[in-house]
């Protein structure tokens, strides 16, 4: 079993965890390939999904998860409810506690948020996104991509692209690289940095990484939320960070892209990248994060509830 | 693990599968309705060999599927790693006569399961159940329609099924767990 | 209480400490009718109405001068109160508090001085107001310093807030060289610090909070020092907390300017890898910064930059700390673990001599805001605290007397109890 029943960050997953996770994925990918994709492996048990920021993508891979589990899982999005009725989160949650479910999933648009949850709680809670901090199953289900395709993590070369310092996805995905023995480079504009970056392995351009990187990594940018951001534009970013079809092409055989979605396209990544076919198409494995996402959810839910 | 006695060589195997596709083909006046559906993993090579025979006996094709029950064993919290094979019923079940494969019958509780999903897929008009060897120490009130061999063991032995296609060759032995 | 009132007291045999005259020594200290009436060896007291302290291993020095507070009186009671608030002080060891404006009404007119005042007449402890530099702490216009200086205040200050506007930063120090009091000045650059929940550096990278650099402290830090130096103010940078300010504050002291600095327990006491459980009542202003910044502190104390620990007690209610991080106010109450806190670091571990370490919350705050306090004299009004250095103490949640519990010391262990405290001449509190 895990050695926690929670996952709340990267960092607490242990190497054995992590392995755990991973060597069980292929069983419930099965199921998702069935024509009956449900099996009744976690009946009775109730699953909340607590999304405090609006979510479409990791909402829905856990919702579809827990369903094809059996598990009965109803979706809260206070924001719609009650918090505007100045309810506070420590409410919310007790009011759900009361309910006597078996499992929380949160996300939330605060860093940290899903810890202090955790503290308050005895049942086992699922960080699905907290602010800036963490997003512990997209890690998980990032490295269930390159293990699929590259059937290592010892020594793959990754190179993570974009607003670094503003991303849980980073975060979380450079931890579980990194303990997976892969070789993480940082792809990001000095504002996207932290102030004193020296531990790091840091290039500011994309044409610095792209002939040698086996996965490119593309985070996405939110110019909109701009509070603190301090980037110029979307045409210095084309310059400097997006991934084009000229960048594409000079990727080396094998090598893949991924995106944590959903894509900005003509930022992150160009219209003619997303719309590719042939060869080059292979490259992009963002359809096949989202398919086993549900498939890595799957098996946390599993080794938590079952 | 001790090996007490052997029970089928490759010959008995064969005659017991080709006498229980007669008694399949009796019992259901005919191979019309019939689907088979093989539990993962050596229910899947008896399912072929039957619908083989049938096939060769009557000149119409039965459909046969594979069945994995791991998600639906009431164990499975207990059991950490699953290790889910292919489920693969690409046919109608609906109001058909499912005849459900596997080489043992011990607690009953596999079939149990297998019949769990089978009815995640439809409404079989019937299920009926063949096994290679019935070993006894039913813990469910379930029973097999098609027996090859009725097995008494004591709870220390084990049944060792093998076949050629899981296996390399035909045979079951009764070994006591050491 | 009241029965102690109108009890003598005779504490005998304590190691008195007289951070005025860097002095130490034994003696037994006698309170008649609240005044400190005798100090001397083996004094004989009459009368049946005595209470006794055994003060023997204990230190005995001056009640405390916290000079940055806050009461939350008026306005928000429901956190303190100047009954509340004194009570926890003088639990703290501390008989003298400066409380500073940011109530509600603030404190930015003559009015507003006097009911703190009057207030607090009867309160466990002395209560000193800062008022308002500018009007409503908005930062455009000047408060009536005159008549506030009269009404009774000891300085001036918008704490919390930061007057942007430099040119009437620059007035209010030219007007305040009138009344001789210090400024006391809240330092940070909001387009610096933009937001910002805890310091920015590797462990708000680490936690995905955002940053407030050291340099919303440091730009302004800078600004200020620029118009005391025109203006020849009298300025008292509160919580220090970065390396840079306290280089800038030696050299401008070295050059000439009157310019004074505290720091808070906390800052002395964490760095921000405690930040990393998202503990709420870590979330203070300006931010526990990094061990390099922290290390610059206790250097500072060291090198006598730093001329004063104050707590920046903060009280909030659980509903504001209990919530996520980034909506969490700022503060941390700090008057009950003033003295352990900034004892178990300063004295404990980093070995600063004891008449040094307590001069820092007495004479110097007192000198600071030019109050009569934090001495130990024959004839005045008893302000008197009595030490174990030894005694050592896990704070909890449930063991403050404030009304509010969002302590950063929860949980810590530290070393030196305030065995009682006797303030305005009684004995006030007692630790059983």
């Amino acid at each position: 079993m895990l050695s926690k029943k929670s996952i709340l960050d990267a960092d607490s997953l242990s190497l054995e965890d992590i392995k755990l996770i991973l060597s069980n994925v292929d069983s419930f990918l099965e199921i998702s390939r069935r024509d009956v994709k449900k099996v009744p492996t976690l009946r009775g048990k109730t699953v909340i999904n607590l999304f405090f920021e609006p979510s479409t993508r990791t909402k829905t891979s856990f919702e579809i998860a827990a369903k094809r589990l059996s598990a009965d899982i109803i979706n809260f999005s206070p924001s719609t409810s009650s918090l505007k009725k100045g309810e506070s989160i420590i409410d919310t949650i007790k009011t759900i506690l009361s309910m006597k479910v078996d499992l929380i999933v949160i996300r939330h648009s605060d860093s940290g948020t899903v810890k202090m949850v955790d503290r308050f709680v005895d049942i086992p809670v699922i960080n699905a996104g907290d602010g800036k901090y963490q997003h512990p199953t997209q890690a998980l289900l990032d490295l269930y991509t390159i293990k699929k395709r590259f059937g290592k993590f010892e020594g793959l070369k990754v190179a993570i692209v974009g607003d670094f310092l503003d991303s849980r996805v980073a975060r979380s995905d450079m931890n579980l690289f990194e303990k997976m023995g892969m070789d993480v480079t940082i792809v990001s504009p000095t504002m996207f940095l932290p102030e004193d970056f020296s531990g790091m392995k840091v290039k500011h351009c994309i044409d610095d990484v792209i002939e040698d990187a086996d996965i490119v990594y593309m985070l996405r940018m939110q110019f909109e939320r701009q509070d603190r951001k301090f980037y110029p534009s979307v045409m210095e970013y084309n310059r400097f960070l997006t991934l084009n079809m000229d960048r594409l092409g000079k990727m080396k055989p094998g090598s893949i892209v991924m995106h944590p979605g959903p894509v900005n396209r003509g930022i992150e990544i160009t219209d003619e990248v997303m719309d590719t076919s042939g060869e080059l198409a292979e490259k992009i494995v963002i359809e096949e994060q989202v398919t086993f996402g549900v498939a890595v959810r799957m098996a946390i839910l599993y080794l938590i509830l079952g | 693990m001790i090996e007490k006695a052997h029970i089928l060589n490759e010959d008995d195997i064969d005659r017991v599968i080709r006498r229980i596709s007669h008694e399949i083909l009796e019992r259901n006046k005919g191979p019309e309705s019939l689907v088979f559906i093989g539990i993962q993993k050596r229910g899947v090579p008896l399912a072929d060999r039957i619908a083989k025979n049938i096939e060769k006996f009557e000149g119409t094709e039965i459909k046969a599927g594979k069945l994995d029950i791991t998600f639906y064993r009431d164990d499975i919290g207990q059991n950490i790693k699953p290790n889910a094979r292919i489920t693969d019923i690409s046919f109608d079940i609906e109001g058909k006569n499912v005849i459900l494969f596997d080489d043992v019958l011990y607690t009953g509780r596999t079939v149990r399961a297998a019949m769990d999903a089978i009815i995640d897929f439809g409404r079989p008009k019937s299920i009926q159940l063949v096994v290679l060897i019935d070993r006894g120490h039913r813990e469910l009130p379930i029973r097999a329609d098609y027996v090859g061999k009725n097995l008494p063991t004591s709870l220390n032995e084990s049944v060792e099924v093998k076949l050629k296609e899981t296996d390399g060759l035909d045979s079951v032995t009764v070994v006591e767990k050491g | 209480m009241n029965k102690n009132e109108r009890k003598d007291i005779l504490i005998k045999s304590g190691r008195v400490i007289d951070p005025e005259k860097g002095k130490e020594f034994i003696s037994d200290i006698y309170i008649k009718d609240g005044i400190l009436a005798e100090m001397g060896e083996n004094i004989k007291a009459k009368g049946k109405e005595l209470t006794e302290i055994d003060a023997k291993g204990c230190i005995v020095c001056p009640g405390f001068v916290d000079m940055h507070v806050h009461l939350r009186d008026p306005g928000f009671e429901d956190e303190e109160t100047i009954e509340t608030g004194t009570l926890a002080a003088v639990k703290g060891g501390i008989t003298t508090v400066a409380c500073m404006p940011n109530t509600s009404p603030p404190i930015d007119s003559e009015s507003m001085v006097k009911y703190i005042l009057e207030k607090s007449e009867d309160a466990a402890c002395r209560v000193l107001p800062i008022a308002a530099m500018t009007r409503g702490l908005k930062g455009r216009e000047i408060t009536d310093m005159g008549l506030l200086a009269e009404a009774g205040a000891v300085g001036f200050s918008d704490d919390g807030r930061c007057v942007g506007d430099s040119r009437l930063m620059y007035e209010v120090m030219r007007y305040s060289t009138q009344f001789g009091l210090p400024l006391v000045l809240h330092e940070e650059d909001y387009s610096v610090s933009r937001g910002g929940l805890v310091n920015e550096g590797s462990y708000s990278s680490m936690l995905g909070l955002d940053g407030i650099s050291s340099l919303s402290d440091d730009v302004i830090i800078a600004r200020d020092i620029i118009l005391a130096g025109r203006s020849r103010a009298k300025i008292h940078i509160t919580h220090v907390s970065t390396r840079g300010g306290v280089e800038m504050i030696k050299k401008a002291r070295e050059g000439g300017l009157d310019i004074t600095c505290d720091v808070t327990p906390h800052h002395l006491f964490f760095n921000d890898s405690y930040l990393a459980s998202f503990n709420t009542n870590l979330k203070v202003k300006p931010p526990i910064r990094s061990e390099e910044d922290r290390l610059a502190l206790v250097e500072g104390i060291k090198g006598g930059v730093i001329d004063a620990i104050a707590s920046d007690h903060a009280p909030h209610l659980d509903t504001e700390k209990n919530t996520t991080f980034r909506l969490a106010e700022f503060g941390t109450i700090g008057l009950e673990t003033l003295f352990s806190a900034a004892f178990s670091k300063l004295c404990r571990e980093e070995k600063i001599s004891l008449p040094r370490f307590i001069s820092l919350i007495t004479t110097s705050p007192a000198k600071i805001l030019g109050i009569d306090a934090g001495k130990i004299e024959v004839g005045k009004t008893a302000n008197i605290t009595v030490i174990d250095m030894e005694a050592e103490e896990e704070i909890k949640r449930d063991s403050f007397i404030s009304k509010s519990r969002n302590s950063a010391f929860i949980g810590q262990k530290l070393k030196g109890k305030i065995v009682c405290t006797i303030s305005k001449g009684k004995l006030v509190y007692i630790n059983k």
